[in-house]
C-alpha cells in the first residue's frame, strides 16, 4: 500500500469511525445508565436514515440530491427519528425487563432484554422491508458538502484524494461528539445521568427521576445514531439489513474505548473505522475482511480485554 | 410437507440442546445458528473427503463440542449481558466468514451434498433411504431422546449444579462446583446437538447453504428455547410454536388480509418474537418453572456414632495459618502482614470494626482473593494462590456474609450439592445419565453425608421443605450446613449470626461446639460480642487491616488497644479522627 493510498484510506477510516464513534457513544451512555447491552442500536441507525428518507421524498430513496429546504428538514428528520425509535425499543423491549430501582446487581431480567432488543431491531427491519423491498438503496446527501469545491474531491500528497464530504463528515462527527461529551459533563442532566451510572439505588434515593433520565439517555442515543446515519449512509449504499453488524462494530467501538467512558467510545470508533479502512485497502486482505476483523476484534476483546473492562463485564465474584 | 416436518423437528432438536445452556445453565447463547452450521456445512464437506455420513455427522459433532466448549470457557466468566453480546458477535462472525469464504460456504448457492441420501451398514448388509418420512422418525426419535436424557440429568447430580450454577454461581464455586468447566460442557453439549441438527438438515434438504443458517436463526431458536425451555411438559410444544407455526401462520394471515404475503409475514413473526419475552412471565406462571421432584428424602435411622470426632488424633493442631498476609483489592491495600493460625477443635473468632478486612482475610484464606504478599499454610502445604476450588478439595470451606438462596432447592439437595462439591466424582453426570453400577454407591454414600450434616446443624427436620419456608435464622444455618456439607475440616463463617433471633443464637451457638468438638477448625467473623465470647477459644482483633491483638477472649478482651478500637476507650494521646 503506497503513501497517498495509506493516507487516504486513513482519511475515510476516520470519517466512517466518527460516525462508529457516535453510535458507539450512545451504545456506551446507555449501558452506563442501565447495565443493558442496546442490541436494537444499529437498527437505529438504518431505521433513523430510511424513515426520514421515506417521509421527505415520500418515495424510495433516489440518487437525485435534494434542494435546500429538503435536505434541512431530511437532516432534523432523520435524528428525531433515530431518536423516537430508541424511546420505542426502550418502552416495548428494555424496560419491562429492567430491575426495580435499587436491584441492578441482579441485572434484572438479561434473558428478557436480550431477546427483547433483538427481537424489536428484527421488527425494525421486516417493517423497513415491507417497503424498501431493494437489497439496498443509495441515500440523496443532505449535507451537501460535495459543492464546496468544483469537483468535489481535494488532491492528497503522495497522490490519492479525499472527498470533501469526507473532511465534513469527520469535523461533523468529532464536533458534535465532543460537544455531546462535554454537554454530559458540564450540564445538570449530564451529572444526573453519571450519579445514575455510579449508583442507581443512591440516585434514587437522592430523588433523581431515574427511569425518566434513563429514558433521556436512549432518546439521546438513538438521536446520536441517527445523525451517524446521516453521516455515512450517502458514502454506498444502505440495506435494510446493514444494521446488525453495524450495530456490532459500534459495539467493538465501545468496547476498545473501555465502556467506561463517553469520550472513549468517540475515541474507540475512530480507531476501529481506521483499521476497517485499512483492511479494505489492503491487497492482503481486502474488502472480505471488512466485517470479519471488526467482529473478531469484538470477540476478542470481550474475551481478553483488559482489567477495567473485564471488571465490568465480569460475574462478581461474590 | 414430510420435509417441512422433519426440518422442523431437526431445529426442535437444536432448541432441546440450546435449552441446555439457556434454560438450565442461565447463558443467554446466540450462537446456535453457528453451530448448526458446523454441523451443516462440516457434513458435506466431510463426506466430498471421504467420509461415510454416520462418520460425517459424528466428526462434525465433534467439531462443534470442540468449538462450543472452547466458546463456553471464553465466555464463562462474562456477565449475562456480555455473554449474549459475544455469542451475537460469533453468530455474525461465523455468517461473515460463510460469506467472505465462498470455498468453505459454496456461495449463495451454498454446498450441495454428493452422496444420494442413503445410508448402508457394511455390518448388517442393510440400506435404509432416508425418505422425508425417514426424517421425521429419526428428527422425532431425536428430540425424544434428547428430552429424555435432559430430564433423567435434571435429577440427578448434573441437576443439582445446574440450578446453582444458574442462580448463585459465586456460592456453586465455594461449594467446590467447578463453574466454569460446567458451563463450558453445557455449552460443548448445546453445540454438539446443534452440529448433529444441523447435519440432519443438510442430508434433508441436501445442500447447505449460508443463509439457512443466518443469525436469525440463533435469534429464532434462542426466543424459542427461551419460552419453551422453562417447561419440561410445555417446553418443546412451545418451542414448536415459536418455530415452526407462528412464521407460516403469521405468512397465512397476513395473505388473508390481502397484504404481500412473506414480507408482512415477517413483521408478524417479528411482533410476535418481541411480544414472546414479555409472555413468559406469565406463562412460567402457568405452566411451572423447572418443577423440583417433591420425593421427600427418607430419613436414615439415627445413627448416633455417625456424629462422632472424625479426627479425633489431631485435636488442637494447627490446620490452617496465614504469615504475613497481605492483601489488596485493586490499587487499594486492604491487609497488611496478618498472622492467623487455626486449630482443629477450636473455635476462632474474628473480630474487629467495619472496614477492618475480616471478610477480605476470609476470602483470601478460602482462595477466593489472591494474596499479594505472606502465606498461607494448609497444615504443612503452601496453598498460596490455590483456587477456592481447590481449596474446598483440600477441606477449607467459606460461608457468606450475605444469605444466598438456592429457591428451587429442598435443604436436603442443597446439602447434597455440597457433598458432590466437596467430593467430586469424575465424570458423574454422564455415569448417572447411564445408570452407573458405581453411582449408587457413591449416592448413598452422600444420601449419609447430607444427612450428618443435617443433624450436626440441626436442620434434619427442615430436610425436605421449600428453603422460602425456611426462617430466617435457619437460612443462615442452612448456609453453614452446605459447607460442612463439602466434609469441611476447616470453615470460614462469615457472620452466621446476621438476623438471628435471641433462640436461634444459642441453637447457632450449639451448632459451633458441636462442629468444634467434632474435630473442625472455624473461622468465625462476628459482629456478636456475646455469642463470641460464648463460643470462641481463641480470638483475633483485626483494626484496618492489621492485626491489633489475638488470644483467649479474656485477655484480648483486656487489651488496651482492642479497648480503644472497640469501645471507644479514648486516650487524648493517640486518638485522632
Amino acid at each position: 500500500m503506497s503513501g497517498g493510498v495509506a493516507l487516504q484510506a486513513i482519511l475515510s477510516g476516520l470519517a466512517l469511525g466518527a460516525a462508529y464513534g457516535l453510535i458507539a457513544m450512545g451504545f456506551t451512555l446507555v449501558y452506563r445508565l442501565t447495565r443493558v447491552i442496546a442490541f436494537a442500536h444499529g437498527d437505529l441507525v438504518v431505521g433513523g436514515v430510511f424513515v426520514g428518507v421515506l417521509a421527505v421524498l415520500g418515495t424510495t430513496p433516489v440518487a437525485a440530491a435534494p434542494g435546500l429546504a429538503r435536505s434541512a428538514g431530511l437532516a432534523v428528520l432523520v435524528v428525531a427519528a433515530g431518536a423516537a425509535l430508541s424511546a420505542g425499543v426502550y418502552f416495548i423491549a428494555v424496560r419491562p425487563f429492567l430491575p426495580g430501582a435499587g436491584h441492578r446487581s441482579t441485572g434484572g431480567d438479561v434473558l428478557g432484554w436480550v431477546a427483547g432488543g433483538l427481537a424489536a431491531g428484527l421488527l425494525i427491519r421486516e417493517v423497513l422491508g415491507l417497503v424498501l423491498t431493494q437489497d439496498a438503496y443509495a441515500v440523496p446527501d443532505p449535507l451537501r458538502l460535495g459543492r464546496l469545491t468544483p469537483s468535489g474531491v481535494l488532491q492528497l500528497p503522495g497522490g490519492g484524494t479525499v472527498a470533501v464530504r469526507t473532511l465534513g463528515v469527520i469535523g461533523i462527527g468529532l464536533a458534535v461528539g465532543i460537544l455531546v461529551e462535554r454537554l454530559l459533563v458540564l450540564t445538570p442532566v449530564g451529572t444526573a445521568m453519571t450519579a445514575v451510572s455510579d449508583d442507581p439505588t443512591a440516585a434514587a434515593l437522592l430523588g433523581l427521576p431515574v427511569r425518566r433520565l434513563v429514558l433521556v439517555a436512549f432518546v439521546v442515543a438513538g438521536a446520536l445514531a441517527g445523525l451517524a446515519g446521516l453521516l455515512i449512509a450517502p458514502d454506498r449504499s444502505l440495506g435494510v439489513d446493514d444494521g446488525v453488524v453495524l450495530g456490532l462494530k459500534a459495539m467493538a467501538a465501545a468496547l476498545l474505548g473501555g465502556l467506561g467512558s463517553v469520550r472513549g467510545a468517540l475515541a474507540g470508533g475512530l480507531a476501529l473505522g481506521v483499521i476497517e479502512s485499512l483492511i479494505v485497502a489492503s491487497d492482503v486482505l481486502g474488502p472480505r475482511f471488512a466485517d470479519v476483523v471488526p467482529l473478531a476484534i469484538l470477540l476478542i476483546v470481550l474475551a481478553l480485554g483488559r482489567q477495567g473492562l473485564r471488571s465490568s463485564l465480569r460475574e462478581d465474584p461474590e | 410437507m414430510m420435509v417441512e416436518l422433519a426440518h422442523h423437528l431437526y431445529l426442535l432438536v437444536a432448541v432441546l440442546g440450546l435449552a441446555l445452556s439457556v434454560s438450565y445453565g442461565g447463558q443467554p447463547v446466540l450462537c446456535q445458528g453457528a453451530f448448526l452450521a458446523v454441523g451443516g456445512f462440516g457434513v458435506a464437506h466431510l463426506e466430498r473427503a471421504g467420509l461415510p455420513l454416520a462418520g460425517a455427522v459424528l466428526v462434525g459433532a465433534v467439531l462443534a463440542a470442540c468449538a462450543g466448549y472452547l466458546v463456553g470457557l471464553l465466555t464463562a466468566r462474562l456477565r449475562g449481558a456480555a455473554v449474549a453480546l459475544s455469542t451475537w458477535a460469533f453468530a455474525w462472525l461465523v455468517y461473515a466468514v460463510l460469506d467472505a469464504f465462498p470455498t468453505v460456504s459454496g456461495g449463495s448457492q451454498g454446498l450441495v451434498r454428493p452422496s444420494p441420501a442413503r445410508l448402508h451398514s457394511p455390518v448388517f448388509d442393510v440400506t435404509v433411504t432416508l425418505t422425508p418420512l425417514a426424517h421425521v422418525v429419526v428428527a422425532g426419535s431425536m428430540c425424544l431422546l434428547t428430552l429424555a436424557m435432559v430430564a433423567r440429568l435434571t435429577r440427578g447430580p448434573a441437576g443439582l449444579e445446574w440450578a446453582a450454577l444458574r442462580e448463585a454461581p459465586a456460592l456453586a464455586t465455594s461449594l467446590g462446583v467447578p463453574v466454569l468447566r460446567r458451563r463450558a460442557a453445557l455449552f460443548a453439549t448445546t453445540a454438539a446437538v446443534a452440529a448433529v441438527s444441523g447435519a440432519g438438515i443438510t442430508v434433508l434438504l441436501g445442500v447447505a447453504a449460508p443463509s439457512d443458517v443466518s443469525p436469525l436463526l440463533s435469534l429464532q431458536l434462542f426466543v424459542a428455547a427461551l419460552i419453551g425451555g422453562t417447561a419440561r411438559l410445555w417446553g418443546p410444544v412451545l418451542g414448536l410454536l415459536v418455530i415452526a407455526v407462528i412464521p407460516p401462520l403469521a405468512d397465512g394471515l397476513a395473505g388473508a388480509a390481502g397484504l404481500p404475503a412473506e414480507a408482512s409475514g415477517g413483521v408478524l413473526t417479528a411482533v410476535a418474537l418481541v411480544a414472546v419475552p414479555l409472555l413468559r412471565g406469565p406463562v412460567e406462571r402457568f405452566a411451572g418453572r423447572w418443577p423440583e421432584r417433591t420425593r421427600r428424602p427418607g430419613e436414615p435411622v439415627e445413627d448416633t456414632e455417625d456424629l462422632a470426632p472424625r479426627t479425633a488424633a489431631s485435636r488442637e493442631a494447627v490446620v490452617l495459618t496465614a504469615r504475613g498476609l497481605d492483601v489488596g483489592i485493586g490499587e487499594t491495600d486492604i491487609l497488611t502482614g496478618v498472622d492467623l493460625e487455626v486449630r482443629a477443635g477450636q473455635v476462632h473468632a474474628l473480630i474487629g470494626p467495619n472496614g477492618s478486612g475480616k471478610t477480605t482475610a476470609l476470602r483470601a484464606l478460602a482462595g477466593a482473593l489472591r494474596p499479594k504478599g505472606g502465606r498461607i499454610l494448609l497444615e504443612e502445604t503452601d496453598v498460596t494462590g490455590a483456587g477456592q476450588l481447590e481449596m474446598v478439595r483440600r477441606g477449607v470451606t467459606r460461608t457468606f456474609q450475605r444469605t444466598v438462596g438456592l429457591e428451587r432447592l429442598s435443604p436436603y439437595r442443597q446439602l447434597l450439592l455440597g457433598v458432590r462439591g466437596g467430593s467430586p466424582v469424575p465424570f458423574a453426570a454422564v455415569r448417572h445419565l447411564f445408570a452407573s453400577e458405581s453411582m449408587r454407591d457413591h449416592a448413598a454414600a452422600a444420601d449419609r453425608e447430607a444427612w450428618r450434616a443435617l443433624r450436626l446443624t440441626e436442620l434434619a427436620g427442615r430436610a425436605s421443605d421449600r428453603p422460602g419456608d425456611l426462617g430466617a435464622g435457619e437460612q443462615r444455618l442452612l448456609q453453614v450446613a452446605r459447607a460442612v456439607a463439602t466434609g469441611a475440616r476447616v470453615l470460614l463463617l462469615d457472620e452466621p449470626a446476621v438476623g438471628m433471633t435471641g433462640p436461634e443464637r444459642v441453637v447457632l451457638a450449639r451448632v459451633l461446639r458441636r462442629l468444634a468438638a467434632g474435630g473442625a477448625a472455624i473461622l468465625l467473623v462476628e459482629h456478636d460480642l456475646a455469642l463470641v465470647h460464648g463460643v470462641a477459644d481463641r480470638i483475633t482483633v483485626l483494626d484496618r487491616g492489621r492485626v491489633l491483638a489475638t488470644g483467649t477472649p479474656e485477655s484480648t478482651a483486656a487489651d488496651p488497644a482492642v479497648r480503644r478500637v472497640y469501645l471507644g476507650d479514648t486516650d487524648p494521646s493517640s486518638a485522632r479522627g
